[in-house]
């Protein structure tokens, strides 16, 4: 059904902002850019966040779809075309209106402007390019702009919107492609996997002019991202992480996103609905392993094998790769370099950088790495200072486990249900390890 | 026996006791630096109160700038802004175990030294606050055009946030209210932001004059209970019913932060 009655900015702000929640990525990280003194805006590498929603996530940008009328039917997404809900679209002039009079207020930090596929791909994002030429050109918006590039949208119109956003971003959807067949049947790997090749090219030629002519326009400065959905499929978190690696390495992603799966339709292809809700622990562990890649160099082989290819429900990835190689530890703070301690369970990137300087100056002891940050409960079982740990601690598996789990870890705030869903006497979660069949 | 230099809790005020107290040229535990406002009086103890000069401030301004790099001042600087009664103390004696290194541009490397550690944890904390205060202000378009934010903050961050916004709004007039210190930084459009001292006269006309610029901060535009409306309703959406969870979203958005903010309202 259409609804032909005209609807206020304020009826329509509520229907495609909820539409738009399921999207993770609400960063606005990547680029500095100060204003050039004629417009208004500008950008900070490390992200503002400007508010927190009753969820716990962060609110940063104004997150909308153009429209959430669509062709497609993914099984899984509140807008698929066989759903009955009120649809509308916005007009390029009321999403610059919108974002310009929220910026100014210091509500937000930019827009992150996704869509639903109205009539085809080409023409939702030549809506999308214009709202965005619009905001940039005319009204001299110099803040973050985050926007979705179209799967099947032709080239030059992704180029086009890659000039004027800061990130650009191709929902993967689900981590292989048979699943991708089975819940989303009208999109296709190569349609997901085209335009985010075109991007990472796009950028590496833009790199090279830019270094060329300093003043050259940037393509997508903010870098790419991707998001997918968790716990819809039956993909183990090996699966995932190694999907997840090989984006990091050959396509040059800023970030993955993962999204533990809600349930908004139903349907016999979806797994059935239990109590536990969306699988947030599991979704806490895959954040978790991704930092981990991105940050303390190590590889989703160390983390996960096919052997044993989930991660541990009790543990953080860290601790559990540092309980399965004790041999290399204790680690003698004061002398280890910078890489091994980074795989110090309680000790962060941060901290191991500020230990690394703070050691020039003096000899550590546990007091001082206390100021600096360490959480030493948990790295007391793997370090010496001085050649002394903290107390006598045996470097066994069983005993520091037991000593672990007492300590107990500090999940954050968002874990508040065990994901991981327990059994139940009428599970039909339709999880059939034998189709699983991992992408190359 | 040890001499306290009393001062104001201001830059220029710390920056003095500073500038005496490291002429006095005794060994370092025998100087100290305490705040008027919390001043705790101990046995054993001389207390001088410090003339404060602008000209003192600069030449301590000028002494850490050049010999202790851009790095350290700004952690120094932001550590004499936080609400502590020990800042002044911690920060004469980071600059006085600085004089003992070699590379004296390293000394916010030697965390093991107390004061060092001392001027590290304020100077992070006031960051923070300063980083989560460009965050949270909101600003009100007043029926002139002004864009106004009051803020109640715990330091005092108003010379951290100035410099975001007014590269932000460039052709903004716009002015953040201190509520707690009493000051505001003022923008003009296309113009140098300025820090404002708000007059704390007990006479009726200063009284008066308060009460007609509440008065005045209180009349919004016409446009802005429209966008109040639009922001409140769009921060309720966006939240998703299945993973809903206040505890989370106190943890990153503290609730002595709300009352300012217009979501919360």
């Amino acid at each position: 059904m259409r609804i032909q009655e005209t609807m206020t900015v304020y009826d329509k702000l509520n229907i495609l902002s909820d539409a738009a929640k399921y999207d993770v990525a609400c960063t606005s990280s990547g680029v500095d850019r100060s204003n050039d003194g004629t417009g208004m805006g500008n950008c900070k590498a490390c992200g503002i966040c400007h508010s927190f929603s009753a969820d716990g996530r962060c609110i940063s940008l104004l997150k909308i779809l153009f429209t959430n009328e669509c062709i497609y039917d993914c099984k899984y997404c509140i807008n698929r075309r066989s759903n009955d809900v009120v649809r509308t679209s916005f007009t390029p002039d009321e999403i610059c209106t919108l974002t310009m009079e929220f910026y100014r207020r210091n509500y937000i930090e930019g827009l992150f402007l996704s869509s639903g596929v109205l009539v085809s791909p080409d023409y939702t994002m030549e809506l999308l390019c214009a709202t965005l030429h619009k905001l940039r050109k005319e009204c001299n918006f110099q803040g973050y702009i985050h926007v979705k590039a179209i799967p099947g949208a032709s080239p030059e119109l992704v180029q086009k919107a890659g000039f004027l956003a800061d990130r650009m971003s191709v929902n993967l959807e689900l981590p292989t492609s048979e699943s991708l067949k089975r819940l989303a049947p009208h999109k296709t790997r190569k349609n997901i996997l085209t335009p985010m090749r075109l991007v990472q090219n796009g950028r590496q030629e833009n790199r090279q002019e830019l270094a060329l002519y300093r003043n050259a326009p940037q393509f997508v400065p903010a870098g790419q991202s991707t998001q997918m959905i968790i716990g819809a499929t039956p993909e183990s978190d090996y699966q995932i992480m190694k999907v997840t690696e090989s984006l990091y390495q050959k396509f040059e992603l800023k970030r993955v996103f993962y999204s533990a799966f809600v349930h908004v339709n139903e349907d016999s292809s979806l797994p059935a609905r239990t109590d536990g809700g969306p699988p947030l622990l599991r979704e806490h562990r895959l954040y978790q392993a991704d930092w981990l890649l991105r940050y303390y160099h190590f590889q989703a082989d160390e983390l996960l094998s096919e052997s044993s290819p989930n991660f541990n429900v009790f543990f953080d990835p860290k601790c559990n790769w540092a309980l399965k190689h004790l041999e290399q530890f204790p680690v003698e703070v004061n002398r280890a370099d910078y890489k091994l301690l980074l795989r110090v369970p309680g000790i962060g990137y941060r901290s191991a950088e500020r230990i690394v300087k703070a050691r020039r100056h003096a000899a550590l002891d546990f007091d001082d790495l206390k100021k600096i940050g360490v959480v030493l409960k948990r790295a007391l079982y793997f370090i010496t200072c001085r050649g002394r740990m903290m107390y006598p601690t045996k470097i066994e598996e069983d005993y520091i486990t037991r000593n672990l789990l007492n300590v107990g870890e500090r999940l954050p705030m968002n874990v508040v249900n065990m994901g991981y869903e327990q059994l139940s006497l009428f599970d039909d979660v339709r999880f059939d390890s034998d189709k699983v069949v991992q992408m190359g | 026996m040890k001499t306290v230099y009393v001062c104001s809790d201001t830059v220029t005020g710390i920056f003095s006791a500073v500038y005496d107290a490291w002429r006095a040229g005794t060994k370092a535990e025998e100087r100290g630096i305490a705040l008027r406002d919390c001043l705790e009086m101990e046995l054993f103890c001389d207390y001088v109160q410090v003339e404060e000069t602008e000209r003192k401030a600069a030449a301590v301004d000028g002494m850490i700038r050049k010999n202790l790099g851009l790095f350290a001042y700004r952690n120094i600087y932001q550590a004499v802004l936080a609400a502590d009664a020990r800042k002044g103390s911690a920060v004469l004696g980071t600059l006085l175990a600085a004089r003992n290194l070699s590379d004296s541009r390293r000394i916010m490397e030697h965390l093991s030294c107390p004061d060092v550690g001392k001027v590290f944890e304020l100077s992070r904390s006031v960051g923070n606050e300063a980083h989560l205060l460009t965050e949270f202000i909101r600003f009100r378009e007043l029926e002139s055009g002004v864009m106004y934010s009051p803020i109640t903050p715990k330091s005092q961050v108003l010379t951290c946030l100035a410099p975001h916004f007014a590269d932000r709004f460039p052709l903004e007039n716009w002015m953040i209210h201190d509520k707690t210190h009493h000051a505001f930084a003022v923008h003009e459009a296309r113009k140098r932001w300025v820090i404002v001292q708000e007059e704390r006269g007990g006479t009726d006309g200063g009284c008066g004059a308060a009460g007609g610029r509440q008065e005045m901060f209180g009349q919004i535009s016409e446009k802005e209970a429209e966008y109040e409306v639009l922001w409140k309703s769009f921060c309720k959406t966006i939240a998703i019913k299945e993973r809903e969870n206040p505890v989370c979203q106190r943890g990153h958005l503290p609730l002595w932060y709300r009352p300012n903010m217009t979501e919360f309202c």
